[in-house]
């Protein structure tokens, strides 16, 4: 068997059991007949928009880590997260407003992820146009940073109007620490074209980032359009952060872990790399949320919580261990 | 001339800094080898980069007549294939895995190599003398052994006009020897190769013709052992050729030996 092969063997295997006992662990009596089939159906649409946010996140992962050729970048450097947590922020704070516009045309539960949609995007086109054709890697990254900054500022200013009202207050908090609890049939409809087309688009572009690994000027020297190539790959890896956070909220930590944790056994090929970590994003966020049921704590921990905690002590002993092997200088 | 690569009028820049390469005319024939030559900071490098878009330019760069700053660079990299000083890979990537990125141009989606292709990124391979180097990652490799990686790479692309910069600088004397005699066997399955060299020595021993640049400019221009002669080297470098026995140097002006 060879190590890729192995890989995918474990992966899998690893969604398997996370799948399994996202259906069995938590709150709510499955031997109750009465229940079951209500309790199953909640949970099965949880596990599938826990398994979407997951693989939406490492998939963006890996593309702004080839992007930038640097395998500690994470999805949050392109200022997507941040648009996207805005967007969300803003529509909670305006709620009643919202609900009183009679928005007819959309679904109460789907206001909250159209509105981080719509933060994203804002956030991906300002990120588009401020950069412009043949800016330097340099230039989209900053850009990335300071629109993260003045998004995430602007987010705070909002939640700190929001804790006038302590039920807004409440949403803000829980939406901000990110989960999947609650989240239906729905979300995982409006989430799962965005996170399937993007994915498999994003697959075609995988050669390319291989030899973005080399730098811009040998990729361009080979025949890749550099920029453009850049634009897309930022258009797909803010579309999948978009999709994550309108459906889980803002979970960390996943976009970085995962890929990095991968790349060892797939090898840095994006064409190998990409769909490993698609599922070994949503087996990771699958068993981060059964965490988040099983922890003995009075309330249900955040998942955003979690993946942090068990995200960051993980990613410093991948990163010890890449340090150690000479991987990263 | 039997065809190749025409440049004229070629200003090249960085970004919107002073032209770097200013008003160069050459001429890379198919079937010679044609070595740039110049102090630092002459424009060499950035000449060559000018010739595959990497850096703004303005001019006329055509392959045997054809305008090249018109094509797509999926075109233009199936016909001019470029090996940089070295490369900026950092990623442990196997080197067969590099010398097939030279088949980007060739290759549309998702699909592996093909079977044309995988005979060609052997052959390249082959060529470049490191087959035995296959299944290595490119960053365990030497530096000598990574700008053969680099070349095989440009190989795989089927181009047959080559730009090198400086492919010996990370060479030993023998493995700069070998390459002398894969760029030889390259000229006579008639590929024009234009070769940025700092070694005097080695325009001699290896280029048909020479092209001298000072201060981006072409000072002078024609066969190698005419170029490389007192009457060029010693208003451009600075220094006077020392013959018989071997190739040396010595600082013009009364300087040491």
């Amino acid at each position: 068997m060879s190590r890729l092969q192995a890989t995918w063997t474990v992966l899998v295997l690893a969604l398997g059991v996370a799948v399994a006992l996202s259906f069995f662990v938590g709150e709510g009596d499955l031997s109750n007949e009465a229940l079951r089939s209500t309790l199953l159906r909640l949970r099965a649409w949880r596990l599938a928009n826990t398994i979407l946010a997951g693989a939406a996140l490492a998939g963006a992962g890996v593309l702004v880590q080839g992007l930038f050729r640097n395998p500690l970048a994470s999805p949050s450097i392109l200022g997507t997260s941040a648009g996207a947590t805005l967007g969300g922020v803003l529509v909670l704070v305006l709620w009643n407003a919202l609900l009183a516009a009679r928005l007819d045309w959309i679904p109460a539960e789907l206001i909250l992820p159209v509105g981080c949609l719509l933060g994203a995007w804002l956030s991906l086109t300002l990120l588009l146009a401020v950069t412009g054709r043949g800016a330097s890697i340099v230039t989209v990254l900053l850009t990335g940073f300071i629109l993260s900054s003045l998004f995430l500022s602007l987010g705070s200013l909002l939640m700190s109007l929001a804790q006038n009202t302590w039920e807004m207050g409440r949403a803000v908090v829980a939406f901000t620490l990110g989960g999947v609890d609650a989240k239906g049939p729905r979300h995982a409809a409006l989430a799962l074209p965005l996170v399937a087309v993007t994915s498999v688009v994003a697959m075609g572009w995988s050669r390319h980032l291989d030899l973005l690994l080399s730098g811009e000027e040998e990729a361009q020297s080979l025949g890749v359009d550099v920029d453009a190539a850049r634009r897309w790959v930022i258009v797909w890896a803010s579309t999948l952060t978009a999709a994550a956070v309108a459906i889980g909220g803002n979970v960390a930590f996943v976009g970085l872990v995962v890929p990095h944790a991968l790349r060892p056994f797939t090898g840095p090929e994006h064409r190998a790399l990409i769909p490993a970590s698609l599922v070994g994003g949503a087996a990771f966020l699958t068993a981060a949320d059964v965490l988040t049921r099983v922890l003995p704590t009075a309330g249900t921990i955040p998942l955003g919580v979690v993946t942090g905690l068990v995200g960051a002590p993980l990613f410093l002993i991948l990163l010890a261990r890449a340090s150690r092997e000479g991987r990263i200088a | 001339m039997k065809g190749g690569l025409q440049v004229r009028d070629l200003w090249a820049s960085y970004r919107r800094g002073p032209d770097v390469v200013r008003g160069v005319d050459l001429d890379a024939a198919r079937g010679s080898i044609t070595a740039l030559l110049g102090p630092n900071g002459s424009g060499k490098s950035t000449l060559l980069k000018a010739l595959v878009g990497l850096v703004s330019s303005r001019g006329q760069v055509a392959l045997d007549g054809e305008d090249l700053r018109t094509v797509t660079p999926e075109q233009r990299a199936q016909r001019v294939a470029y090996v940089p000083q070295r490369s900026l890979l950092s990623a442990p990537l196997l080197v067969h895995s590099v010398v097939a990125q030279g088949r980007f141009p060739h290759r549309r989606g998702l699909r592996g190599l093909g079977h044309e292709d995988q005979k060609i990124v052997d052959t390249a391979l082959q060529d470049a003398d490191i087959a035995h180097l296959a299944c290595r990652p490119f960053t365990e490799l030497s530096g000598g052994e990574q700008q053969r990686v680099l070349l095989a790479r440009a190989l795989a692309t089927g181009a047959d006009v080559l730009l090198l910069d400086e492919p010996t600088s990370a060479q030993d004397v023998r493995h700069a020897l070998e390459l002398h005699a894969i760029l030889r066997r390259l000229r006579e399955r008639g590929a024009a190769i234009l070769v940025c060299l700092h070694d005097l020595s080695e325009v001699r021993a290896i280029a048909d013709c020479a092209v001298l640049l000072e201060c981006g400019t072409v000072h002078a221009d024609g066969p190698a052992d005419e170029i490389v002669h007192d009457r060029h080297i010693t208003p451009v470098y600075g220094v006077e050729l020392i013959e018989g026995g071997g190739l040396g140097f010595k600082l013009a002006r009364g300087g040491e030996s």
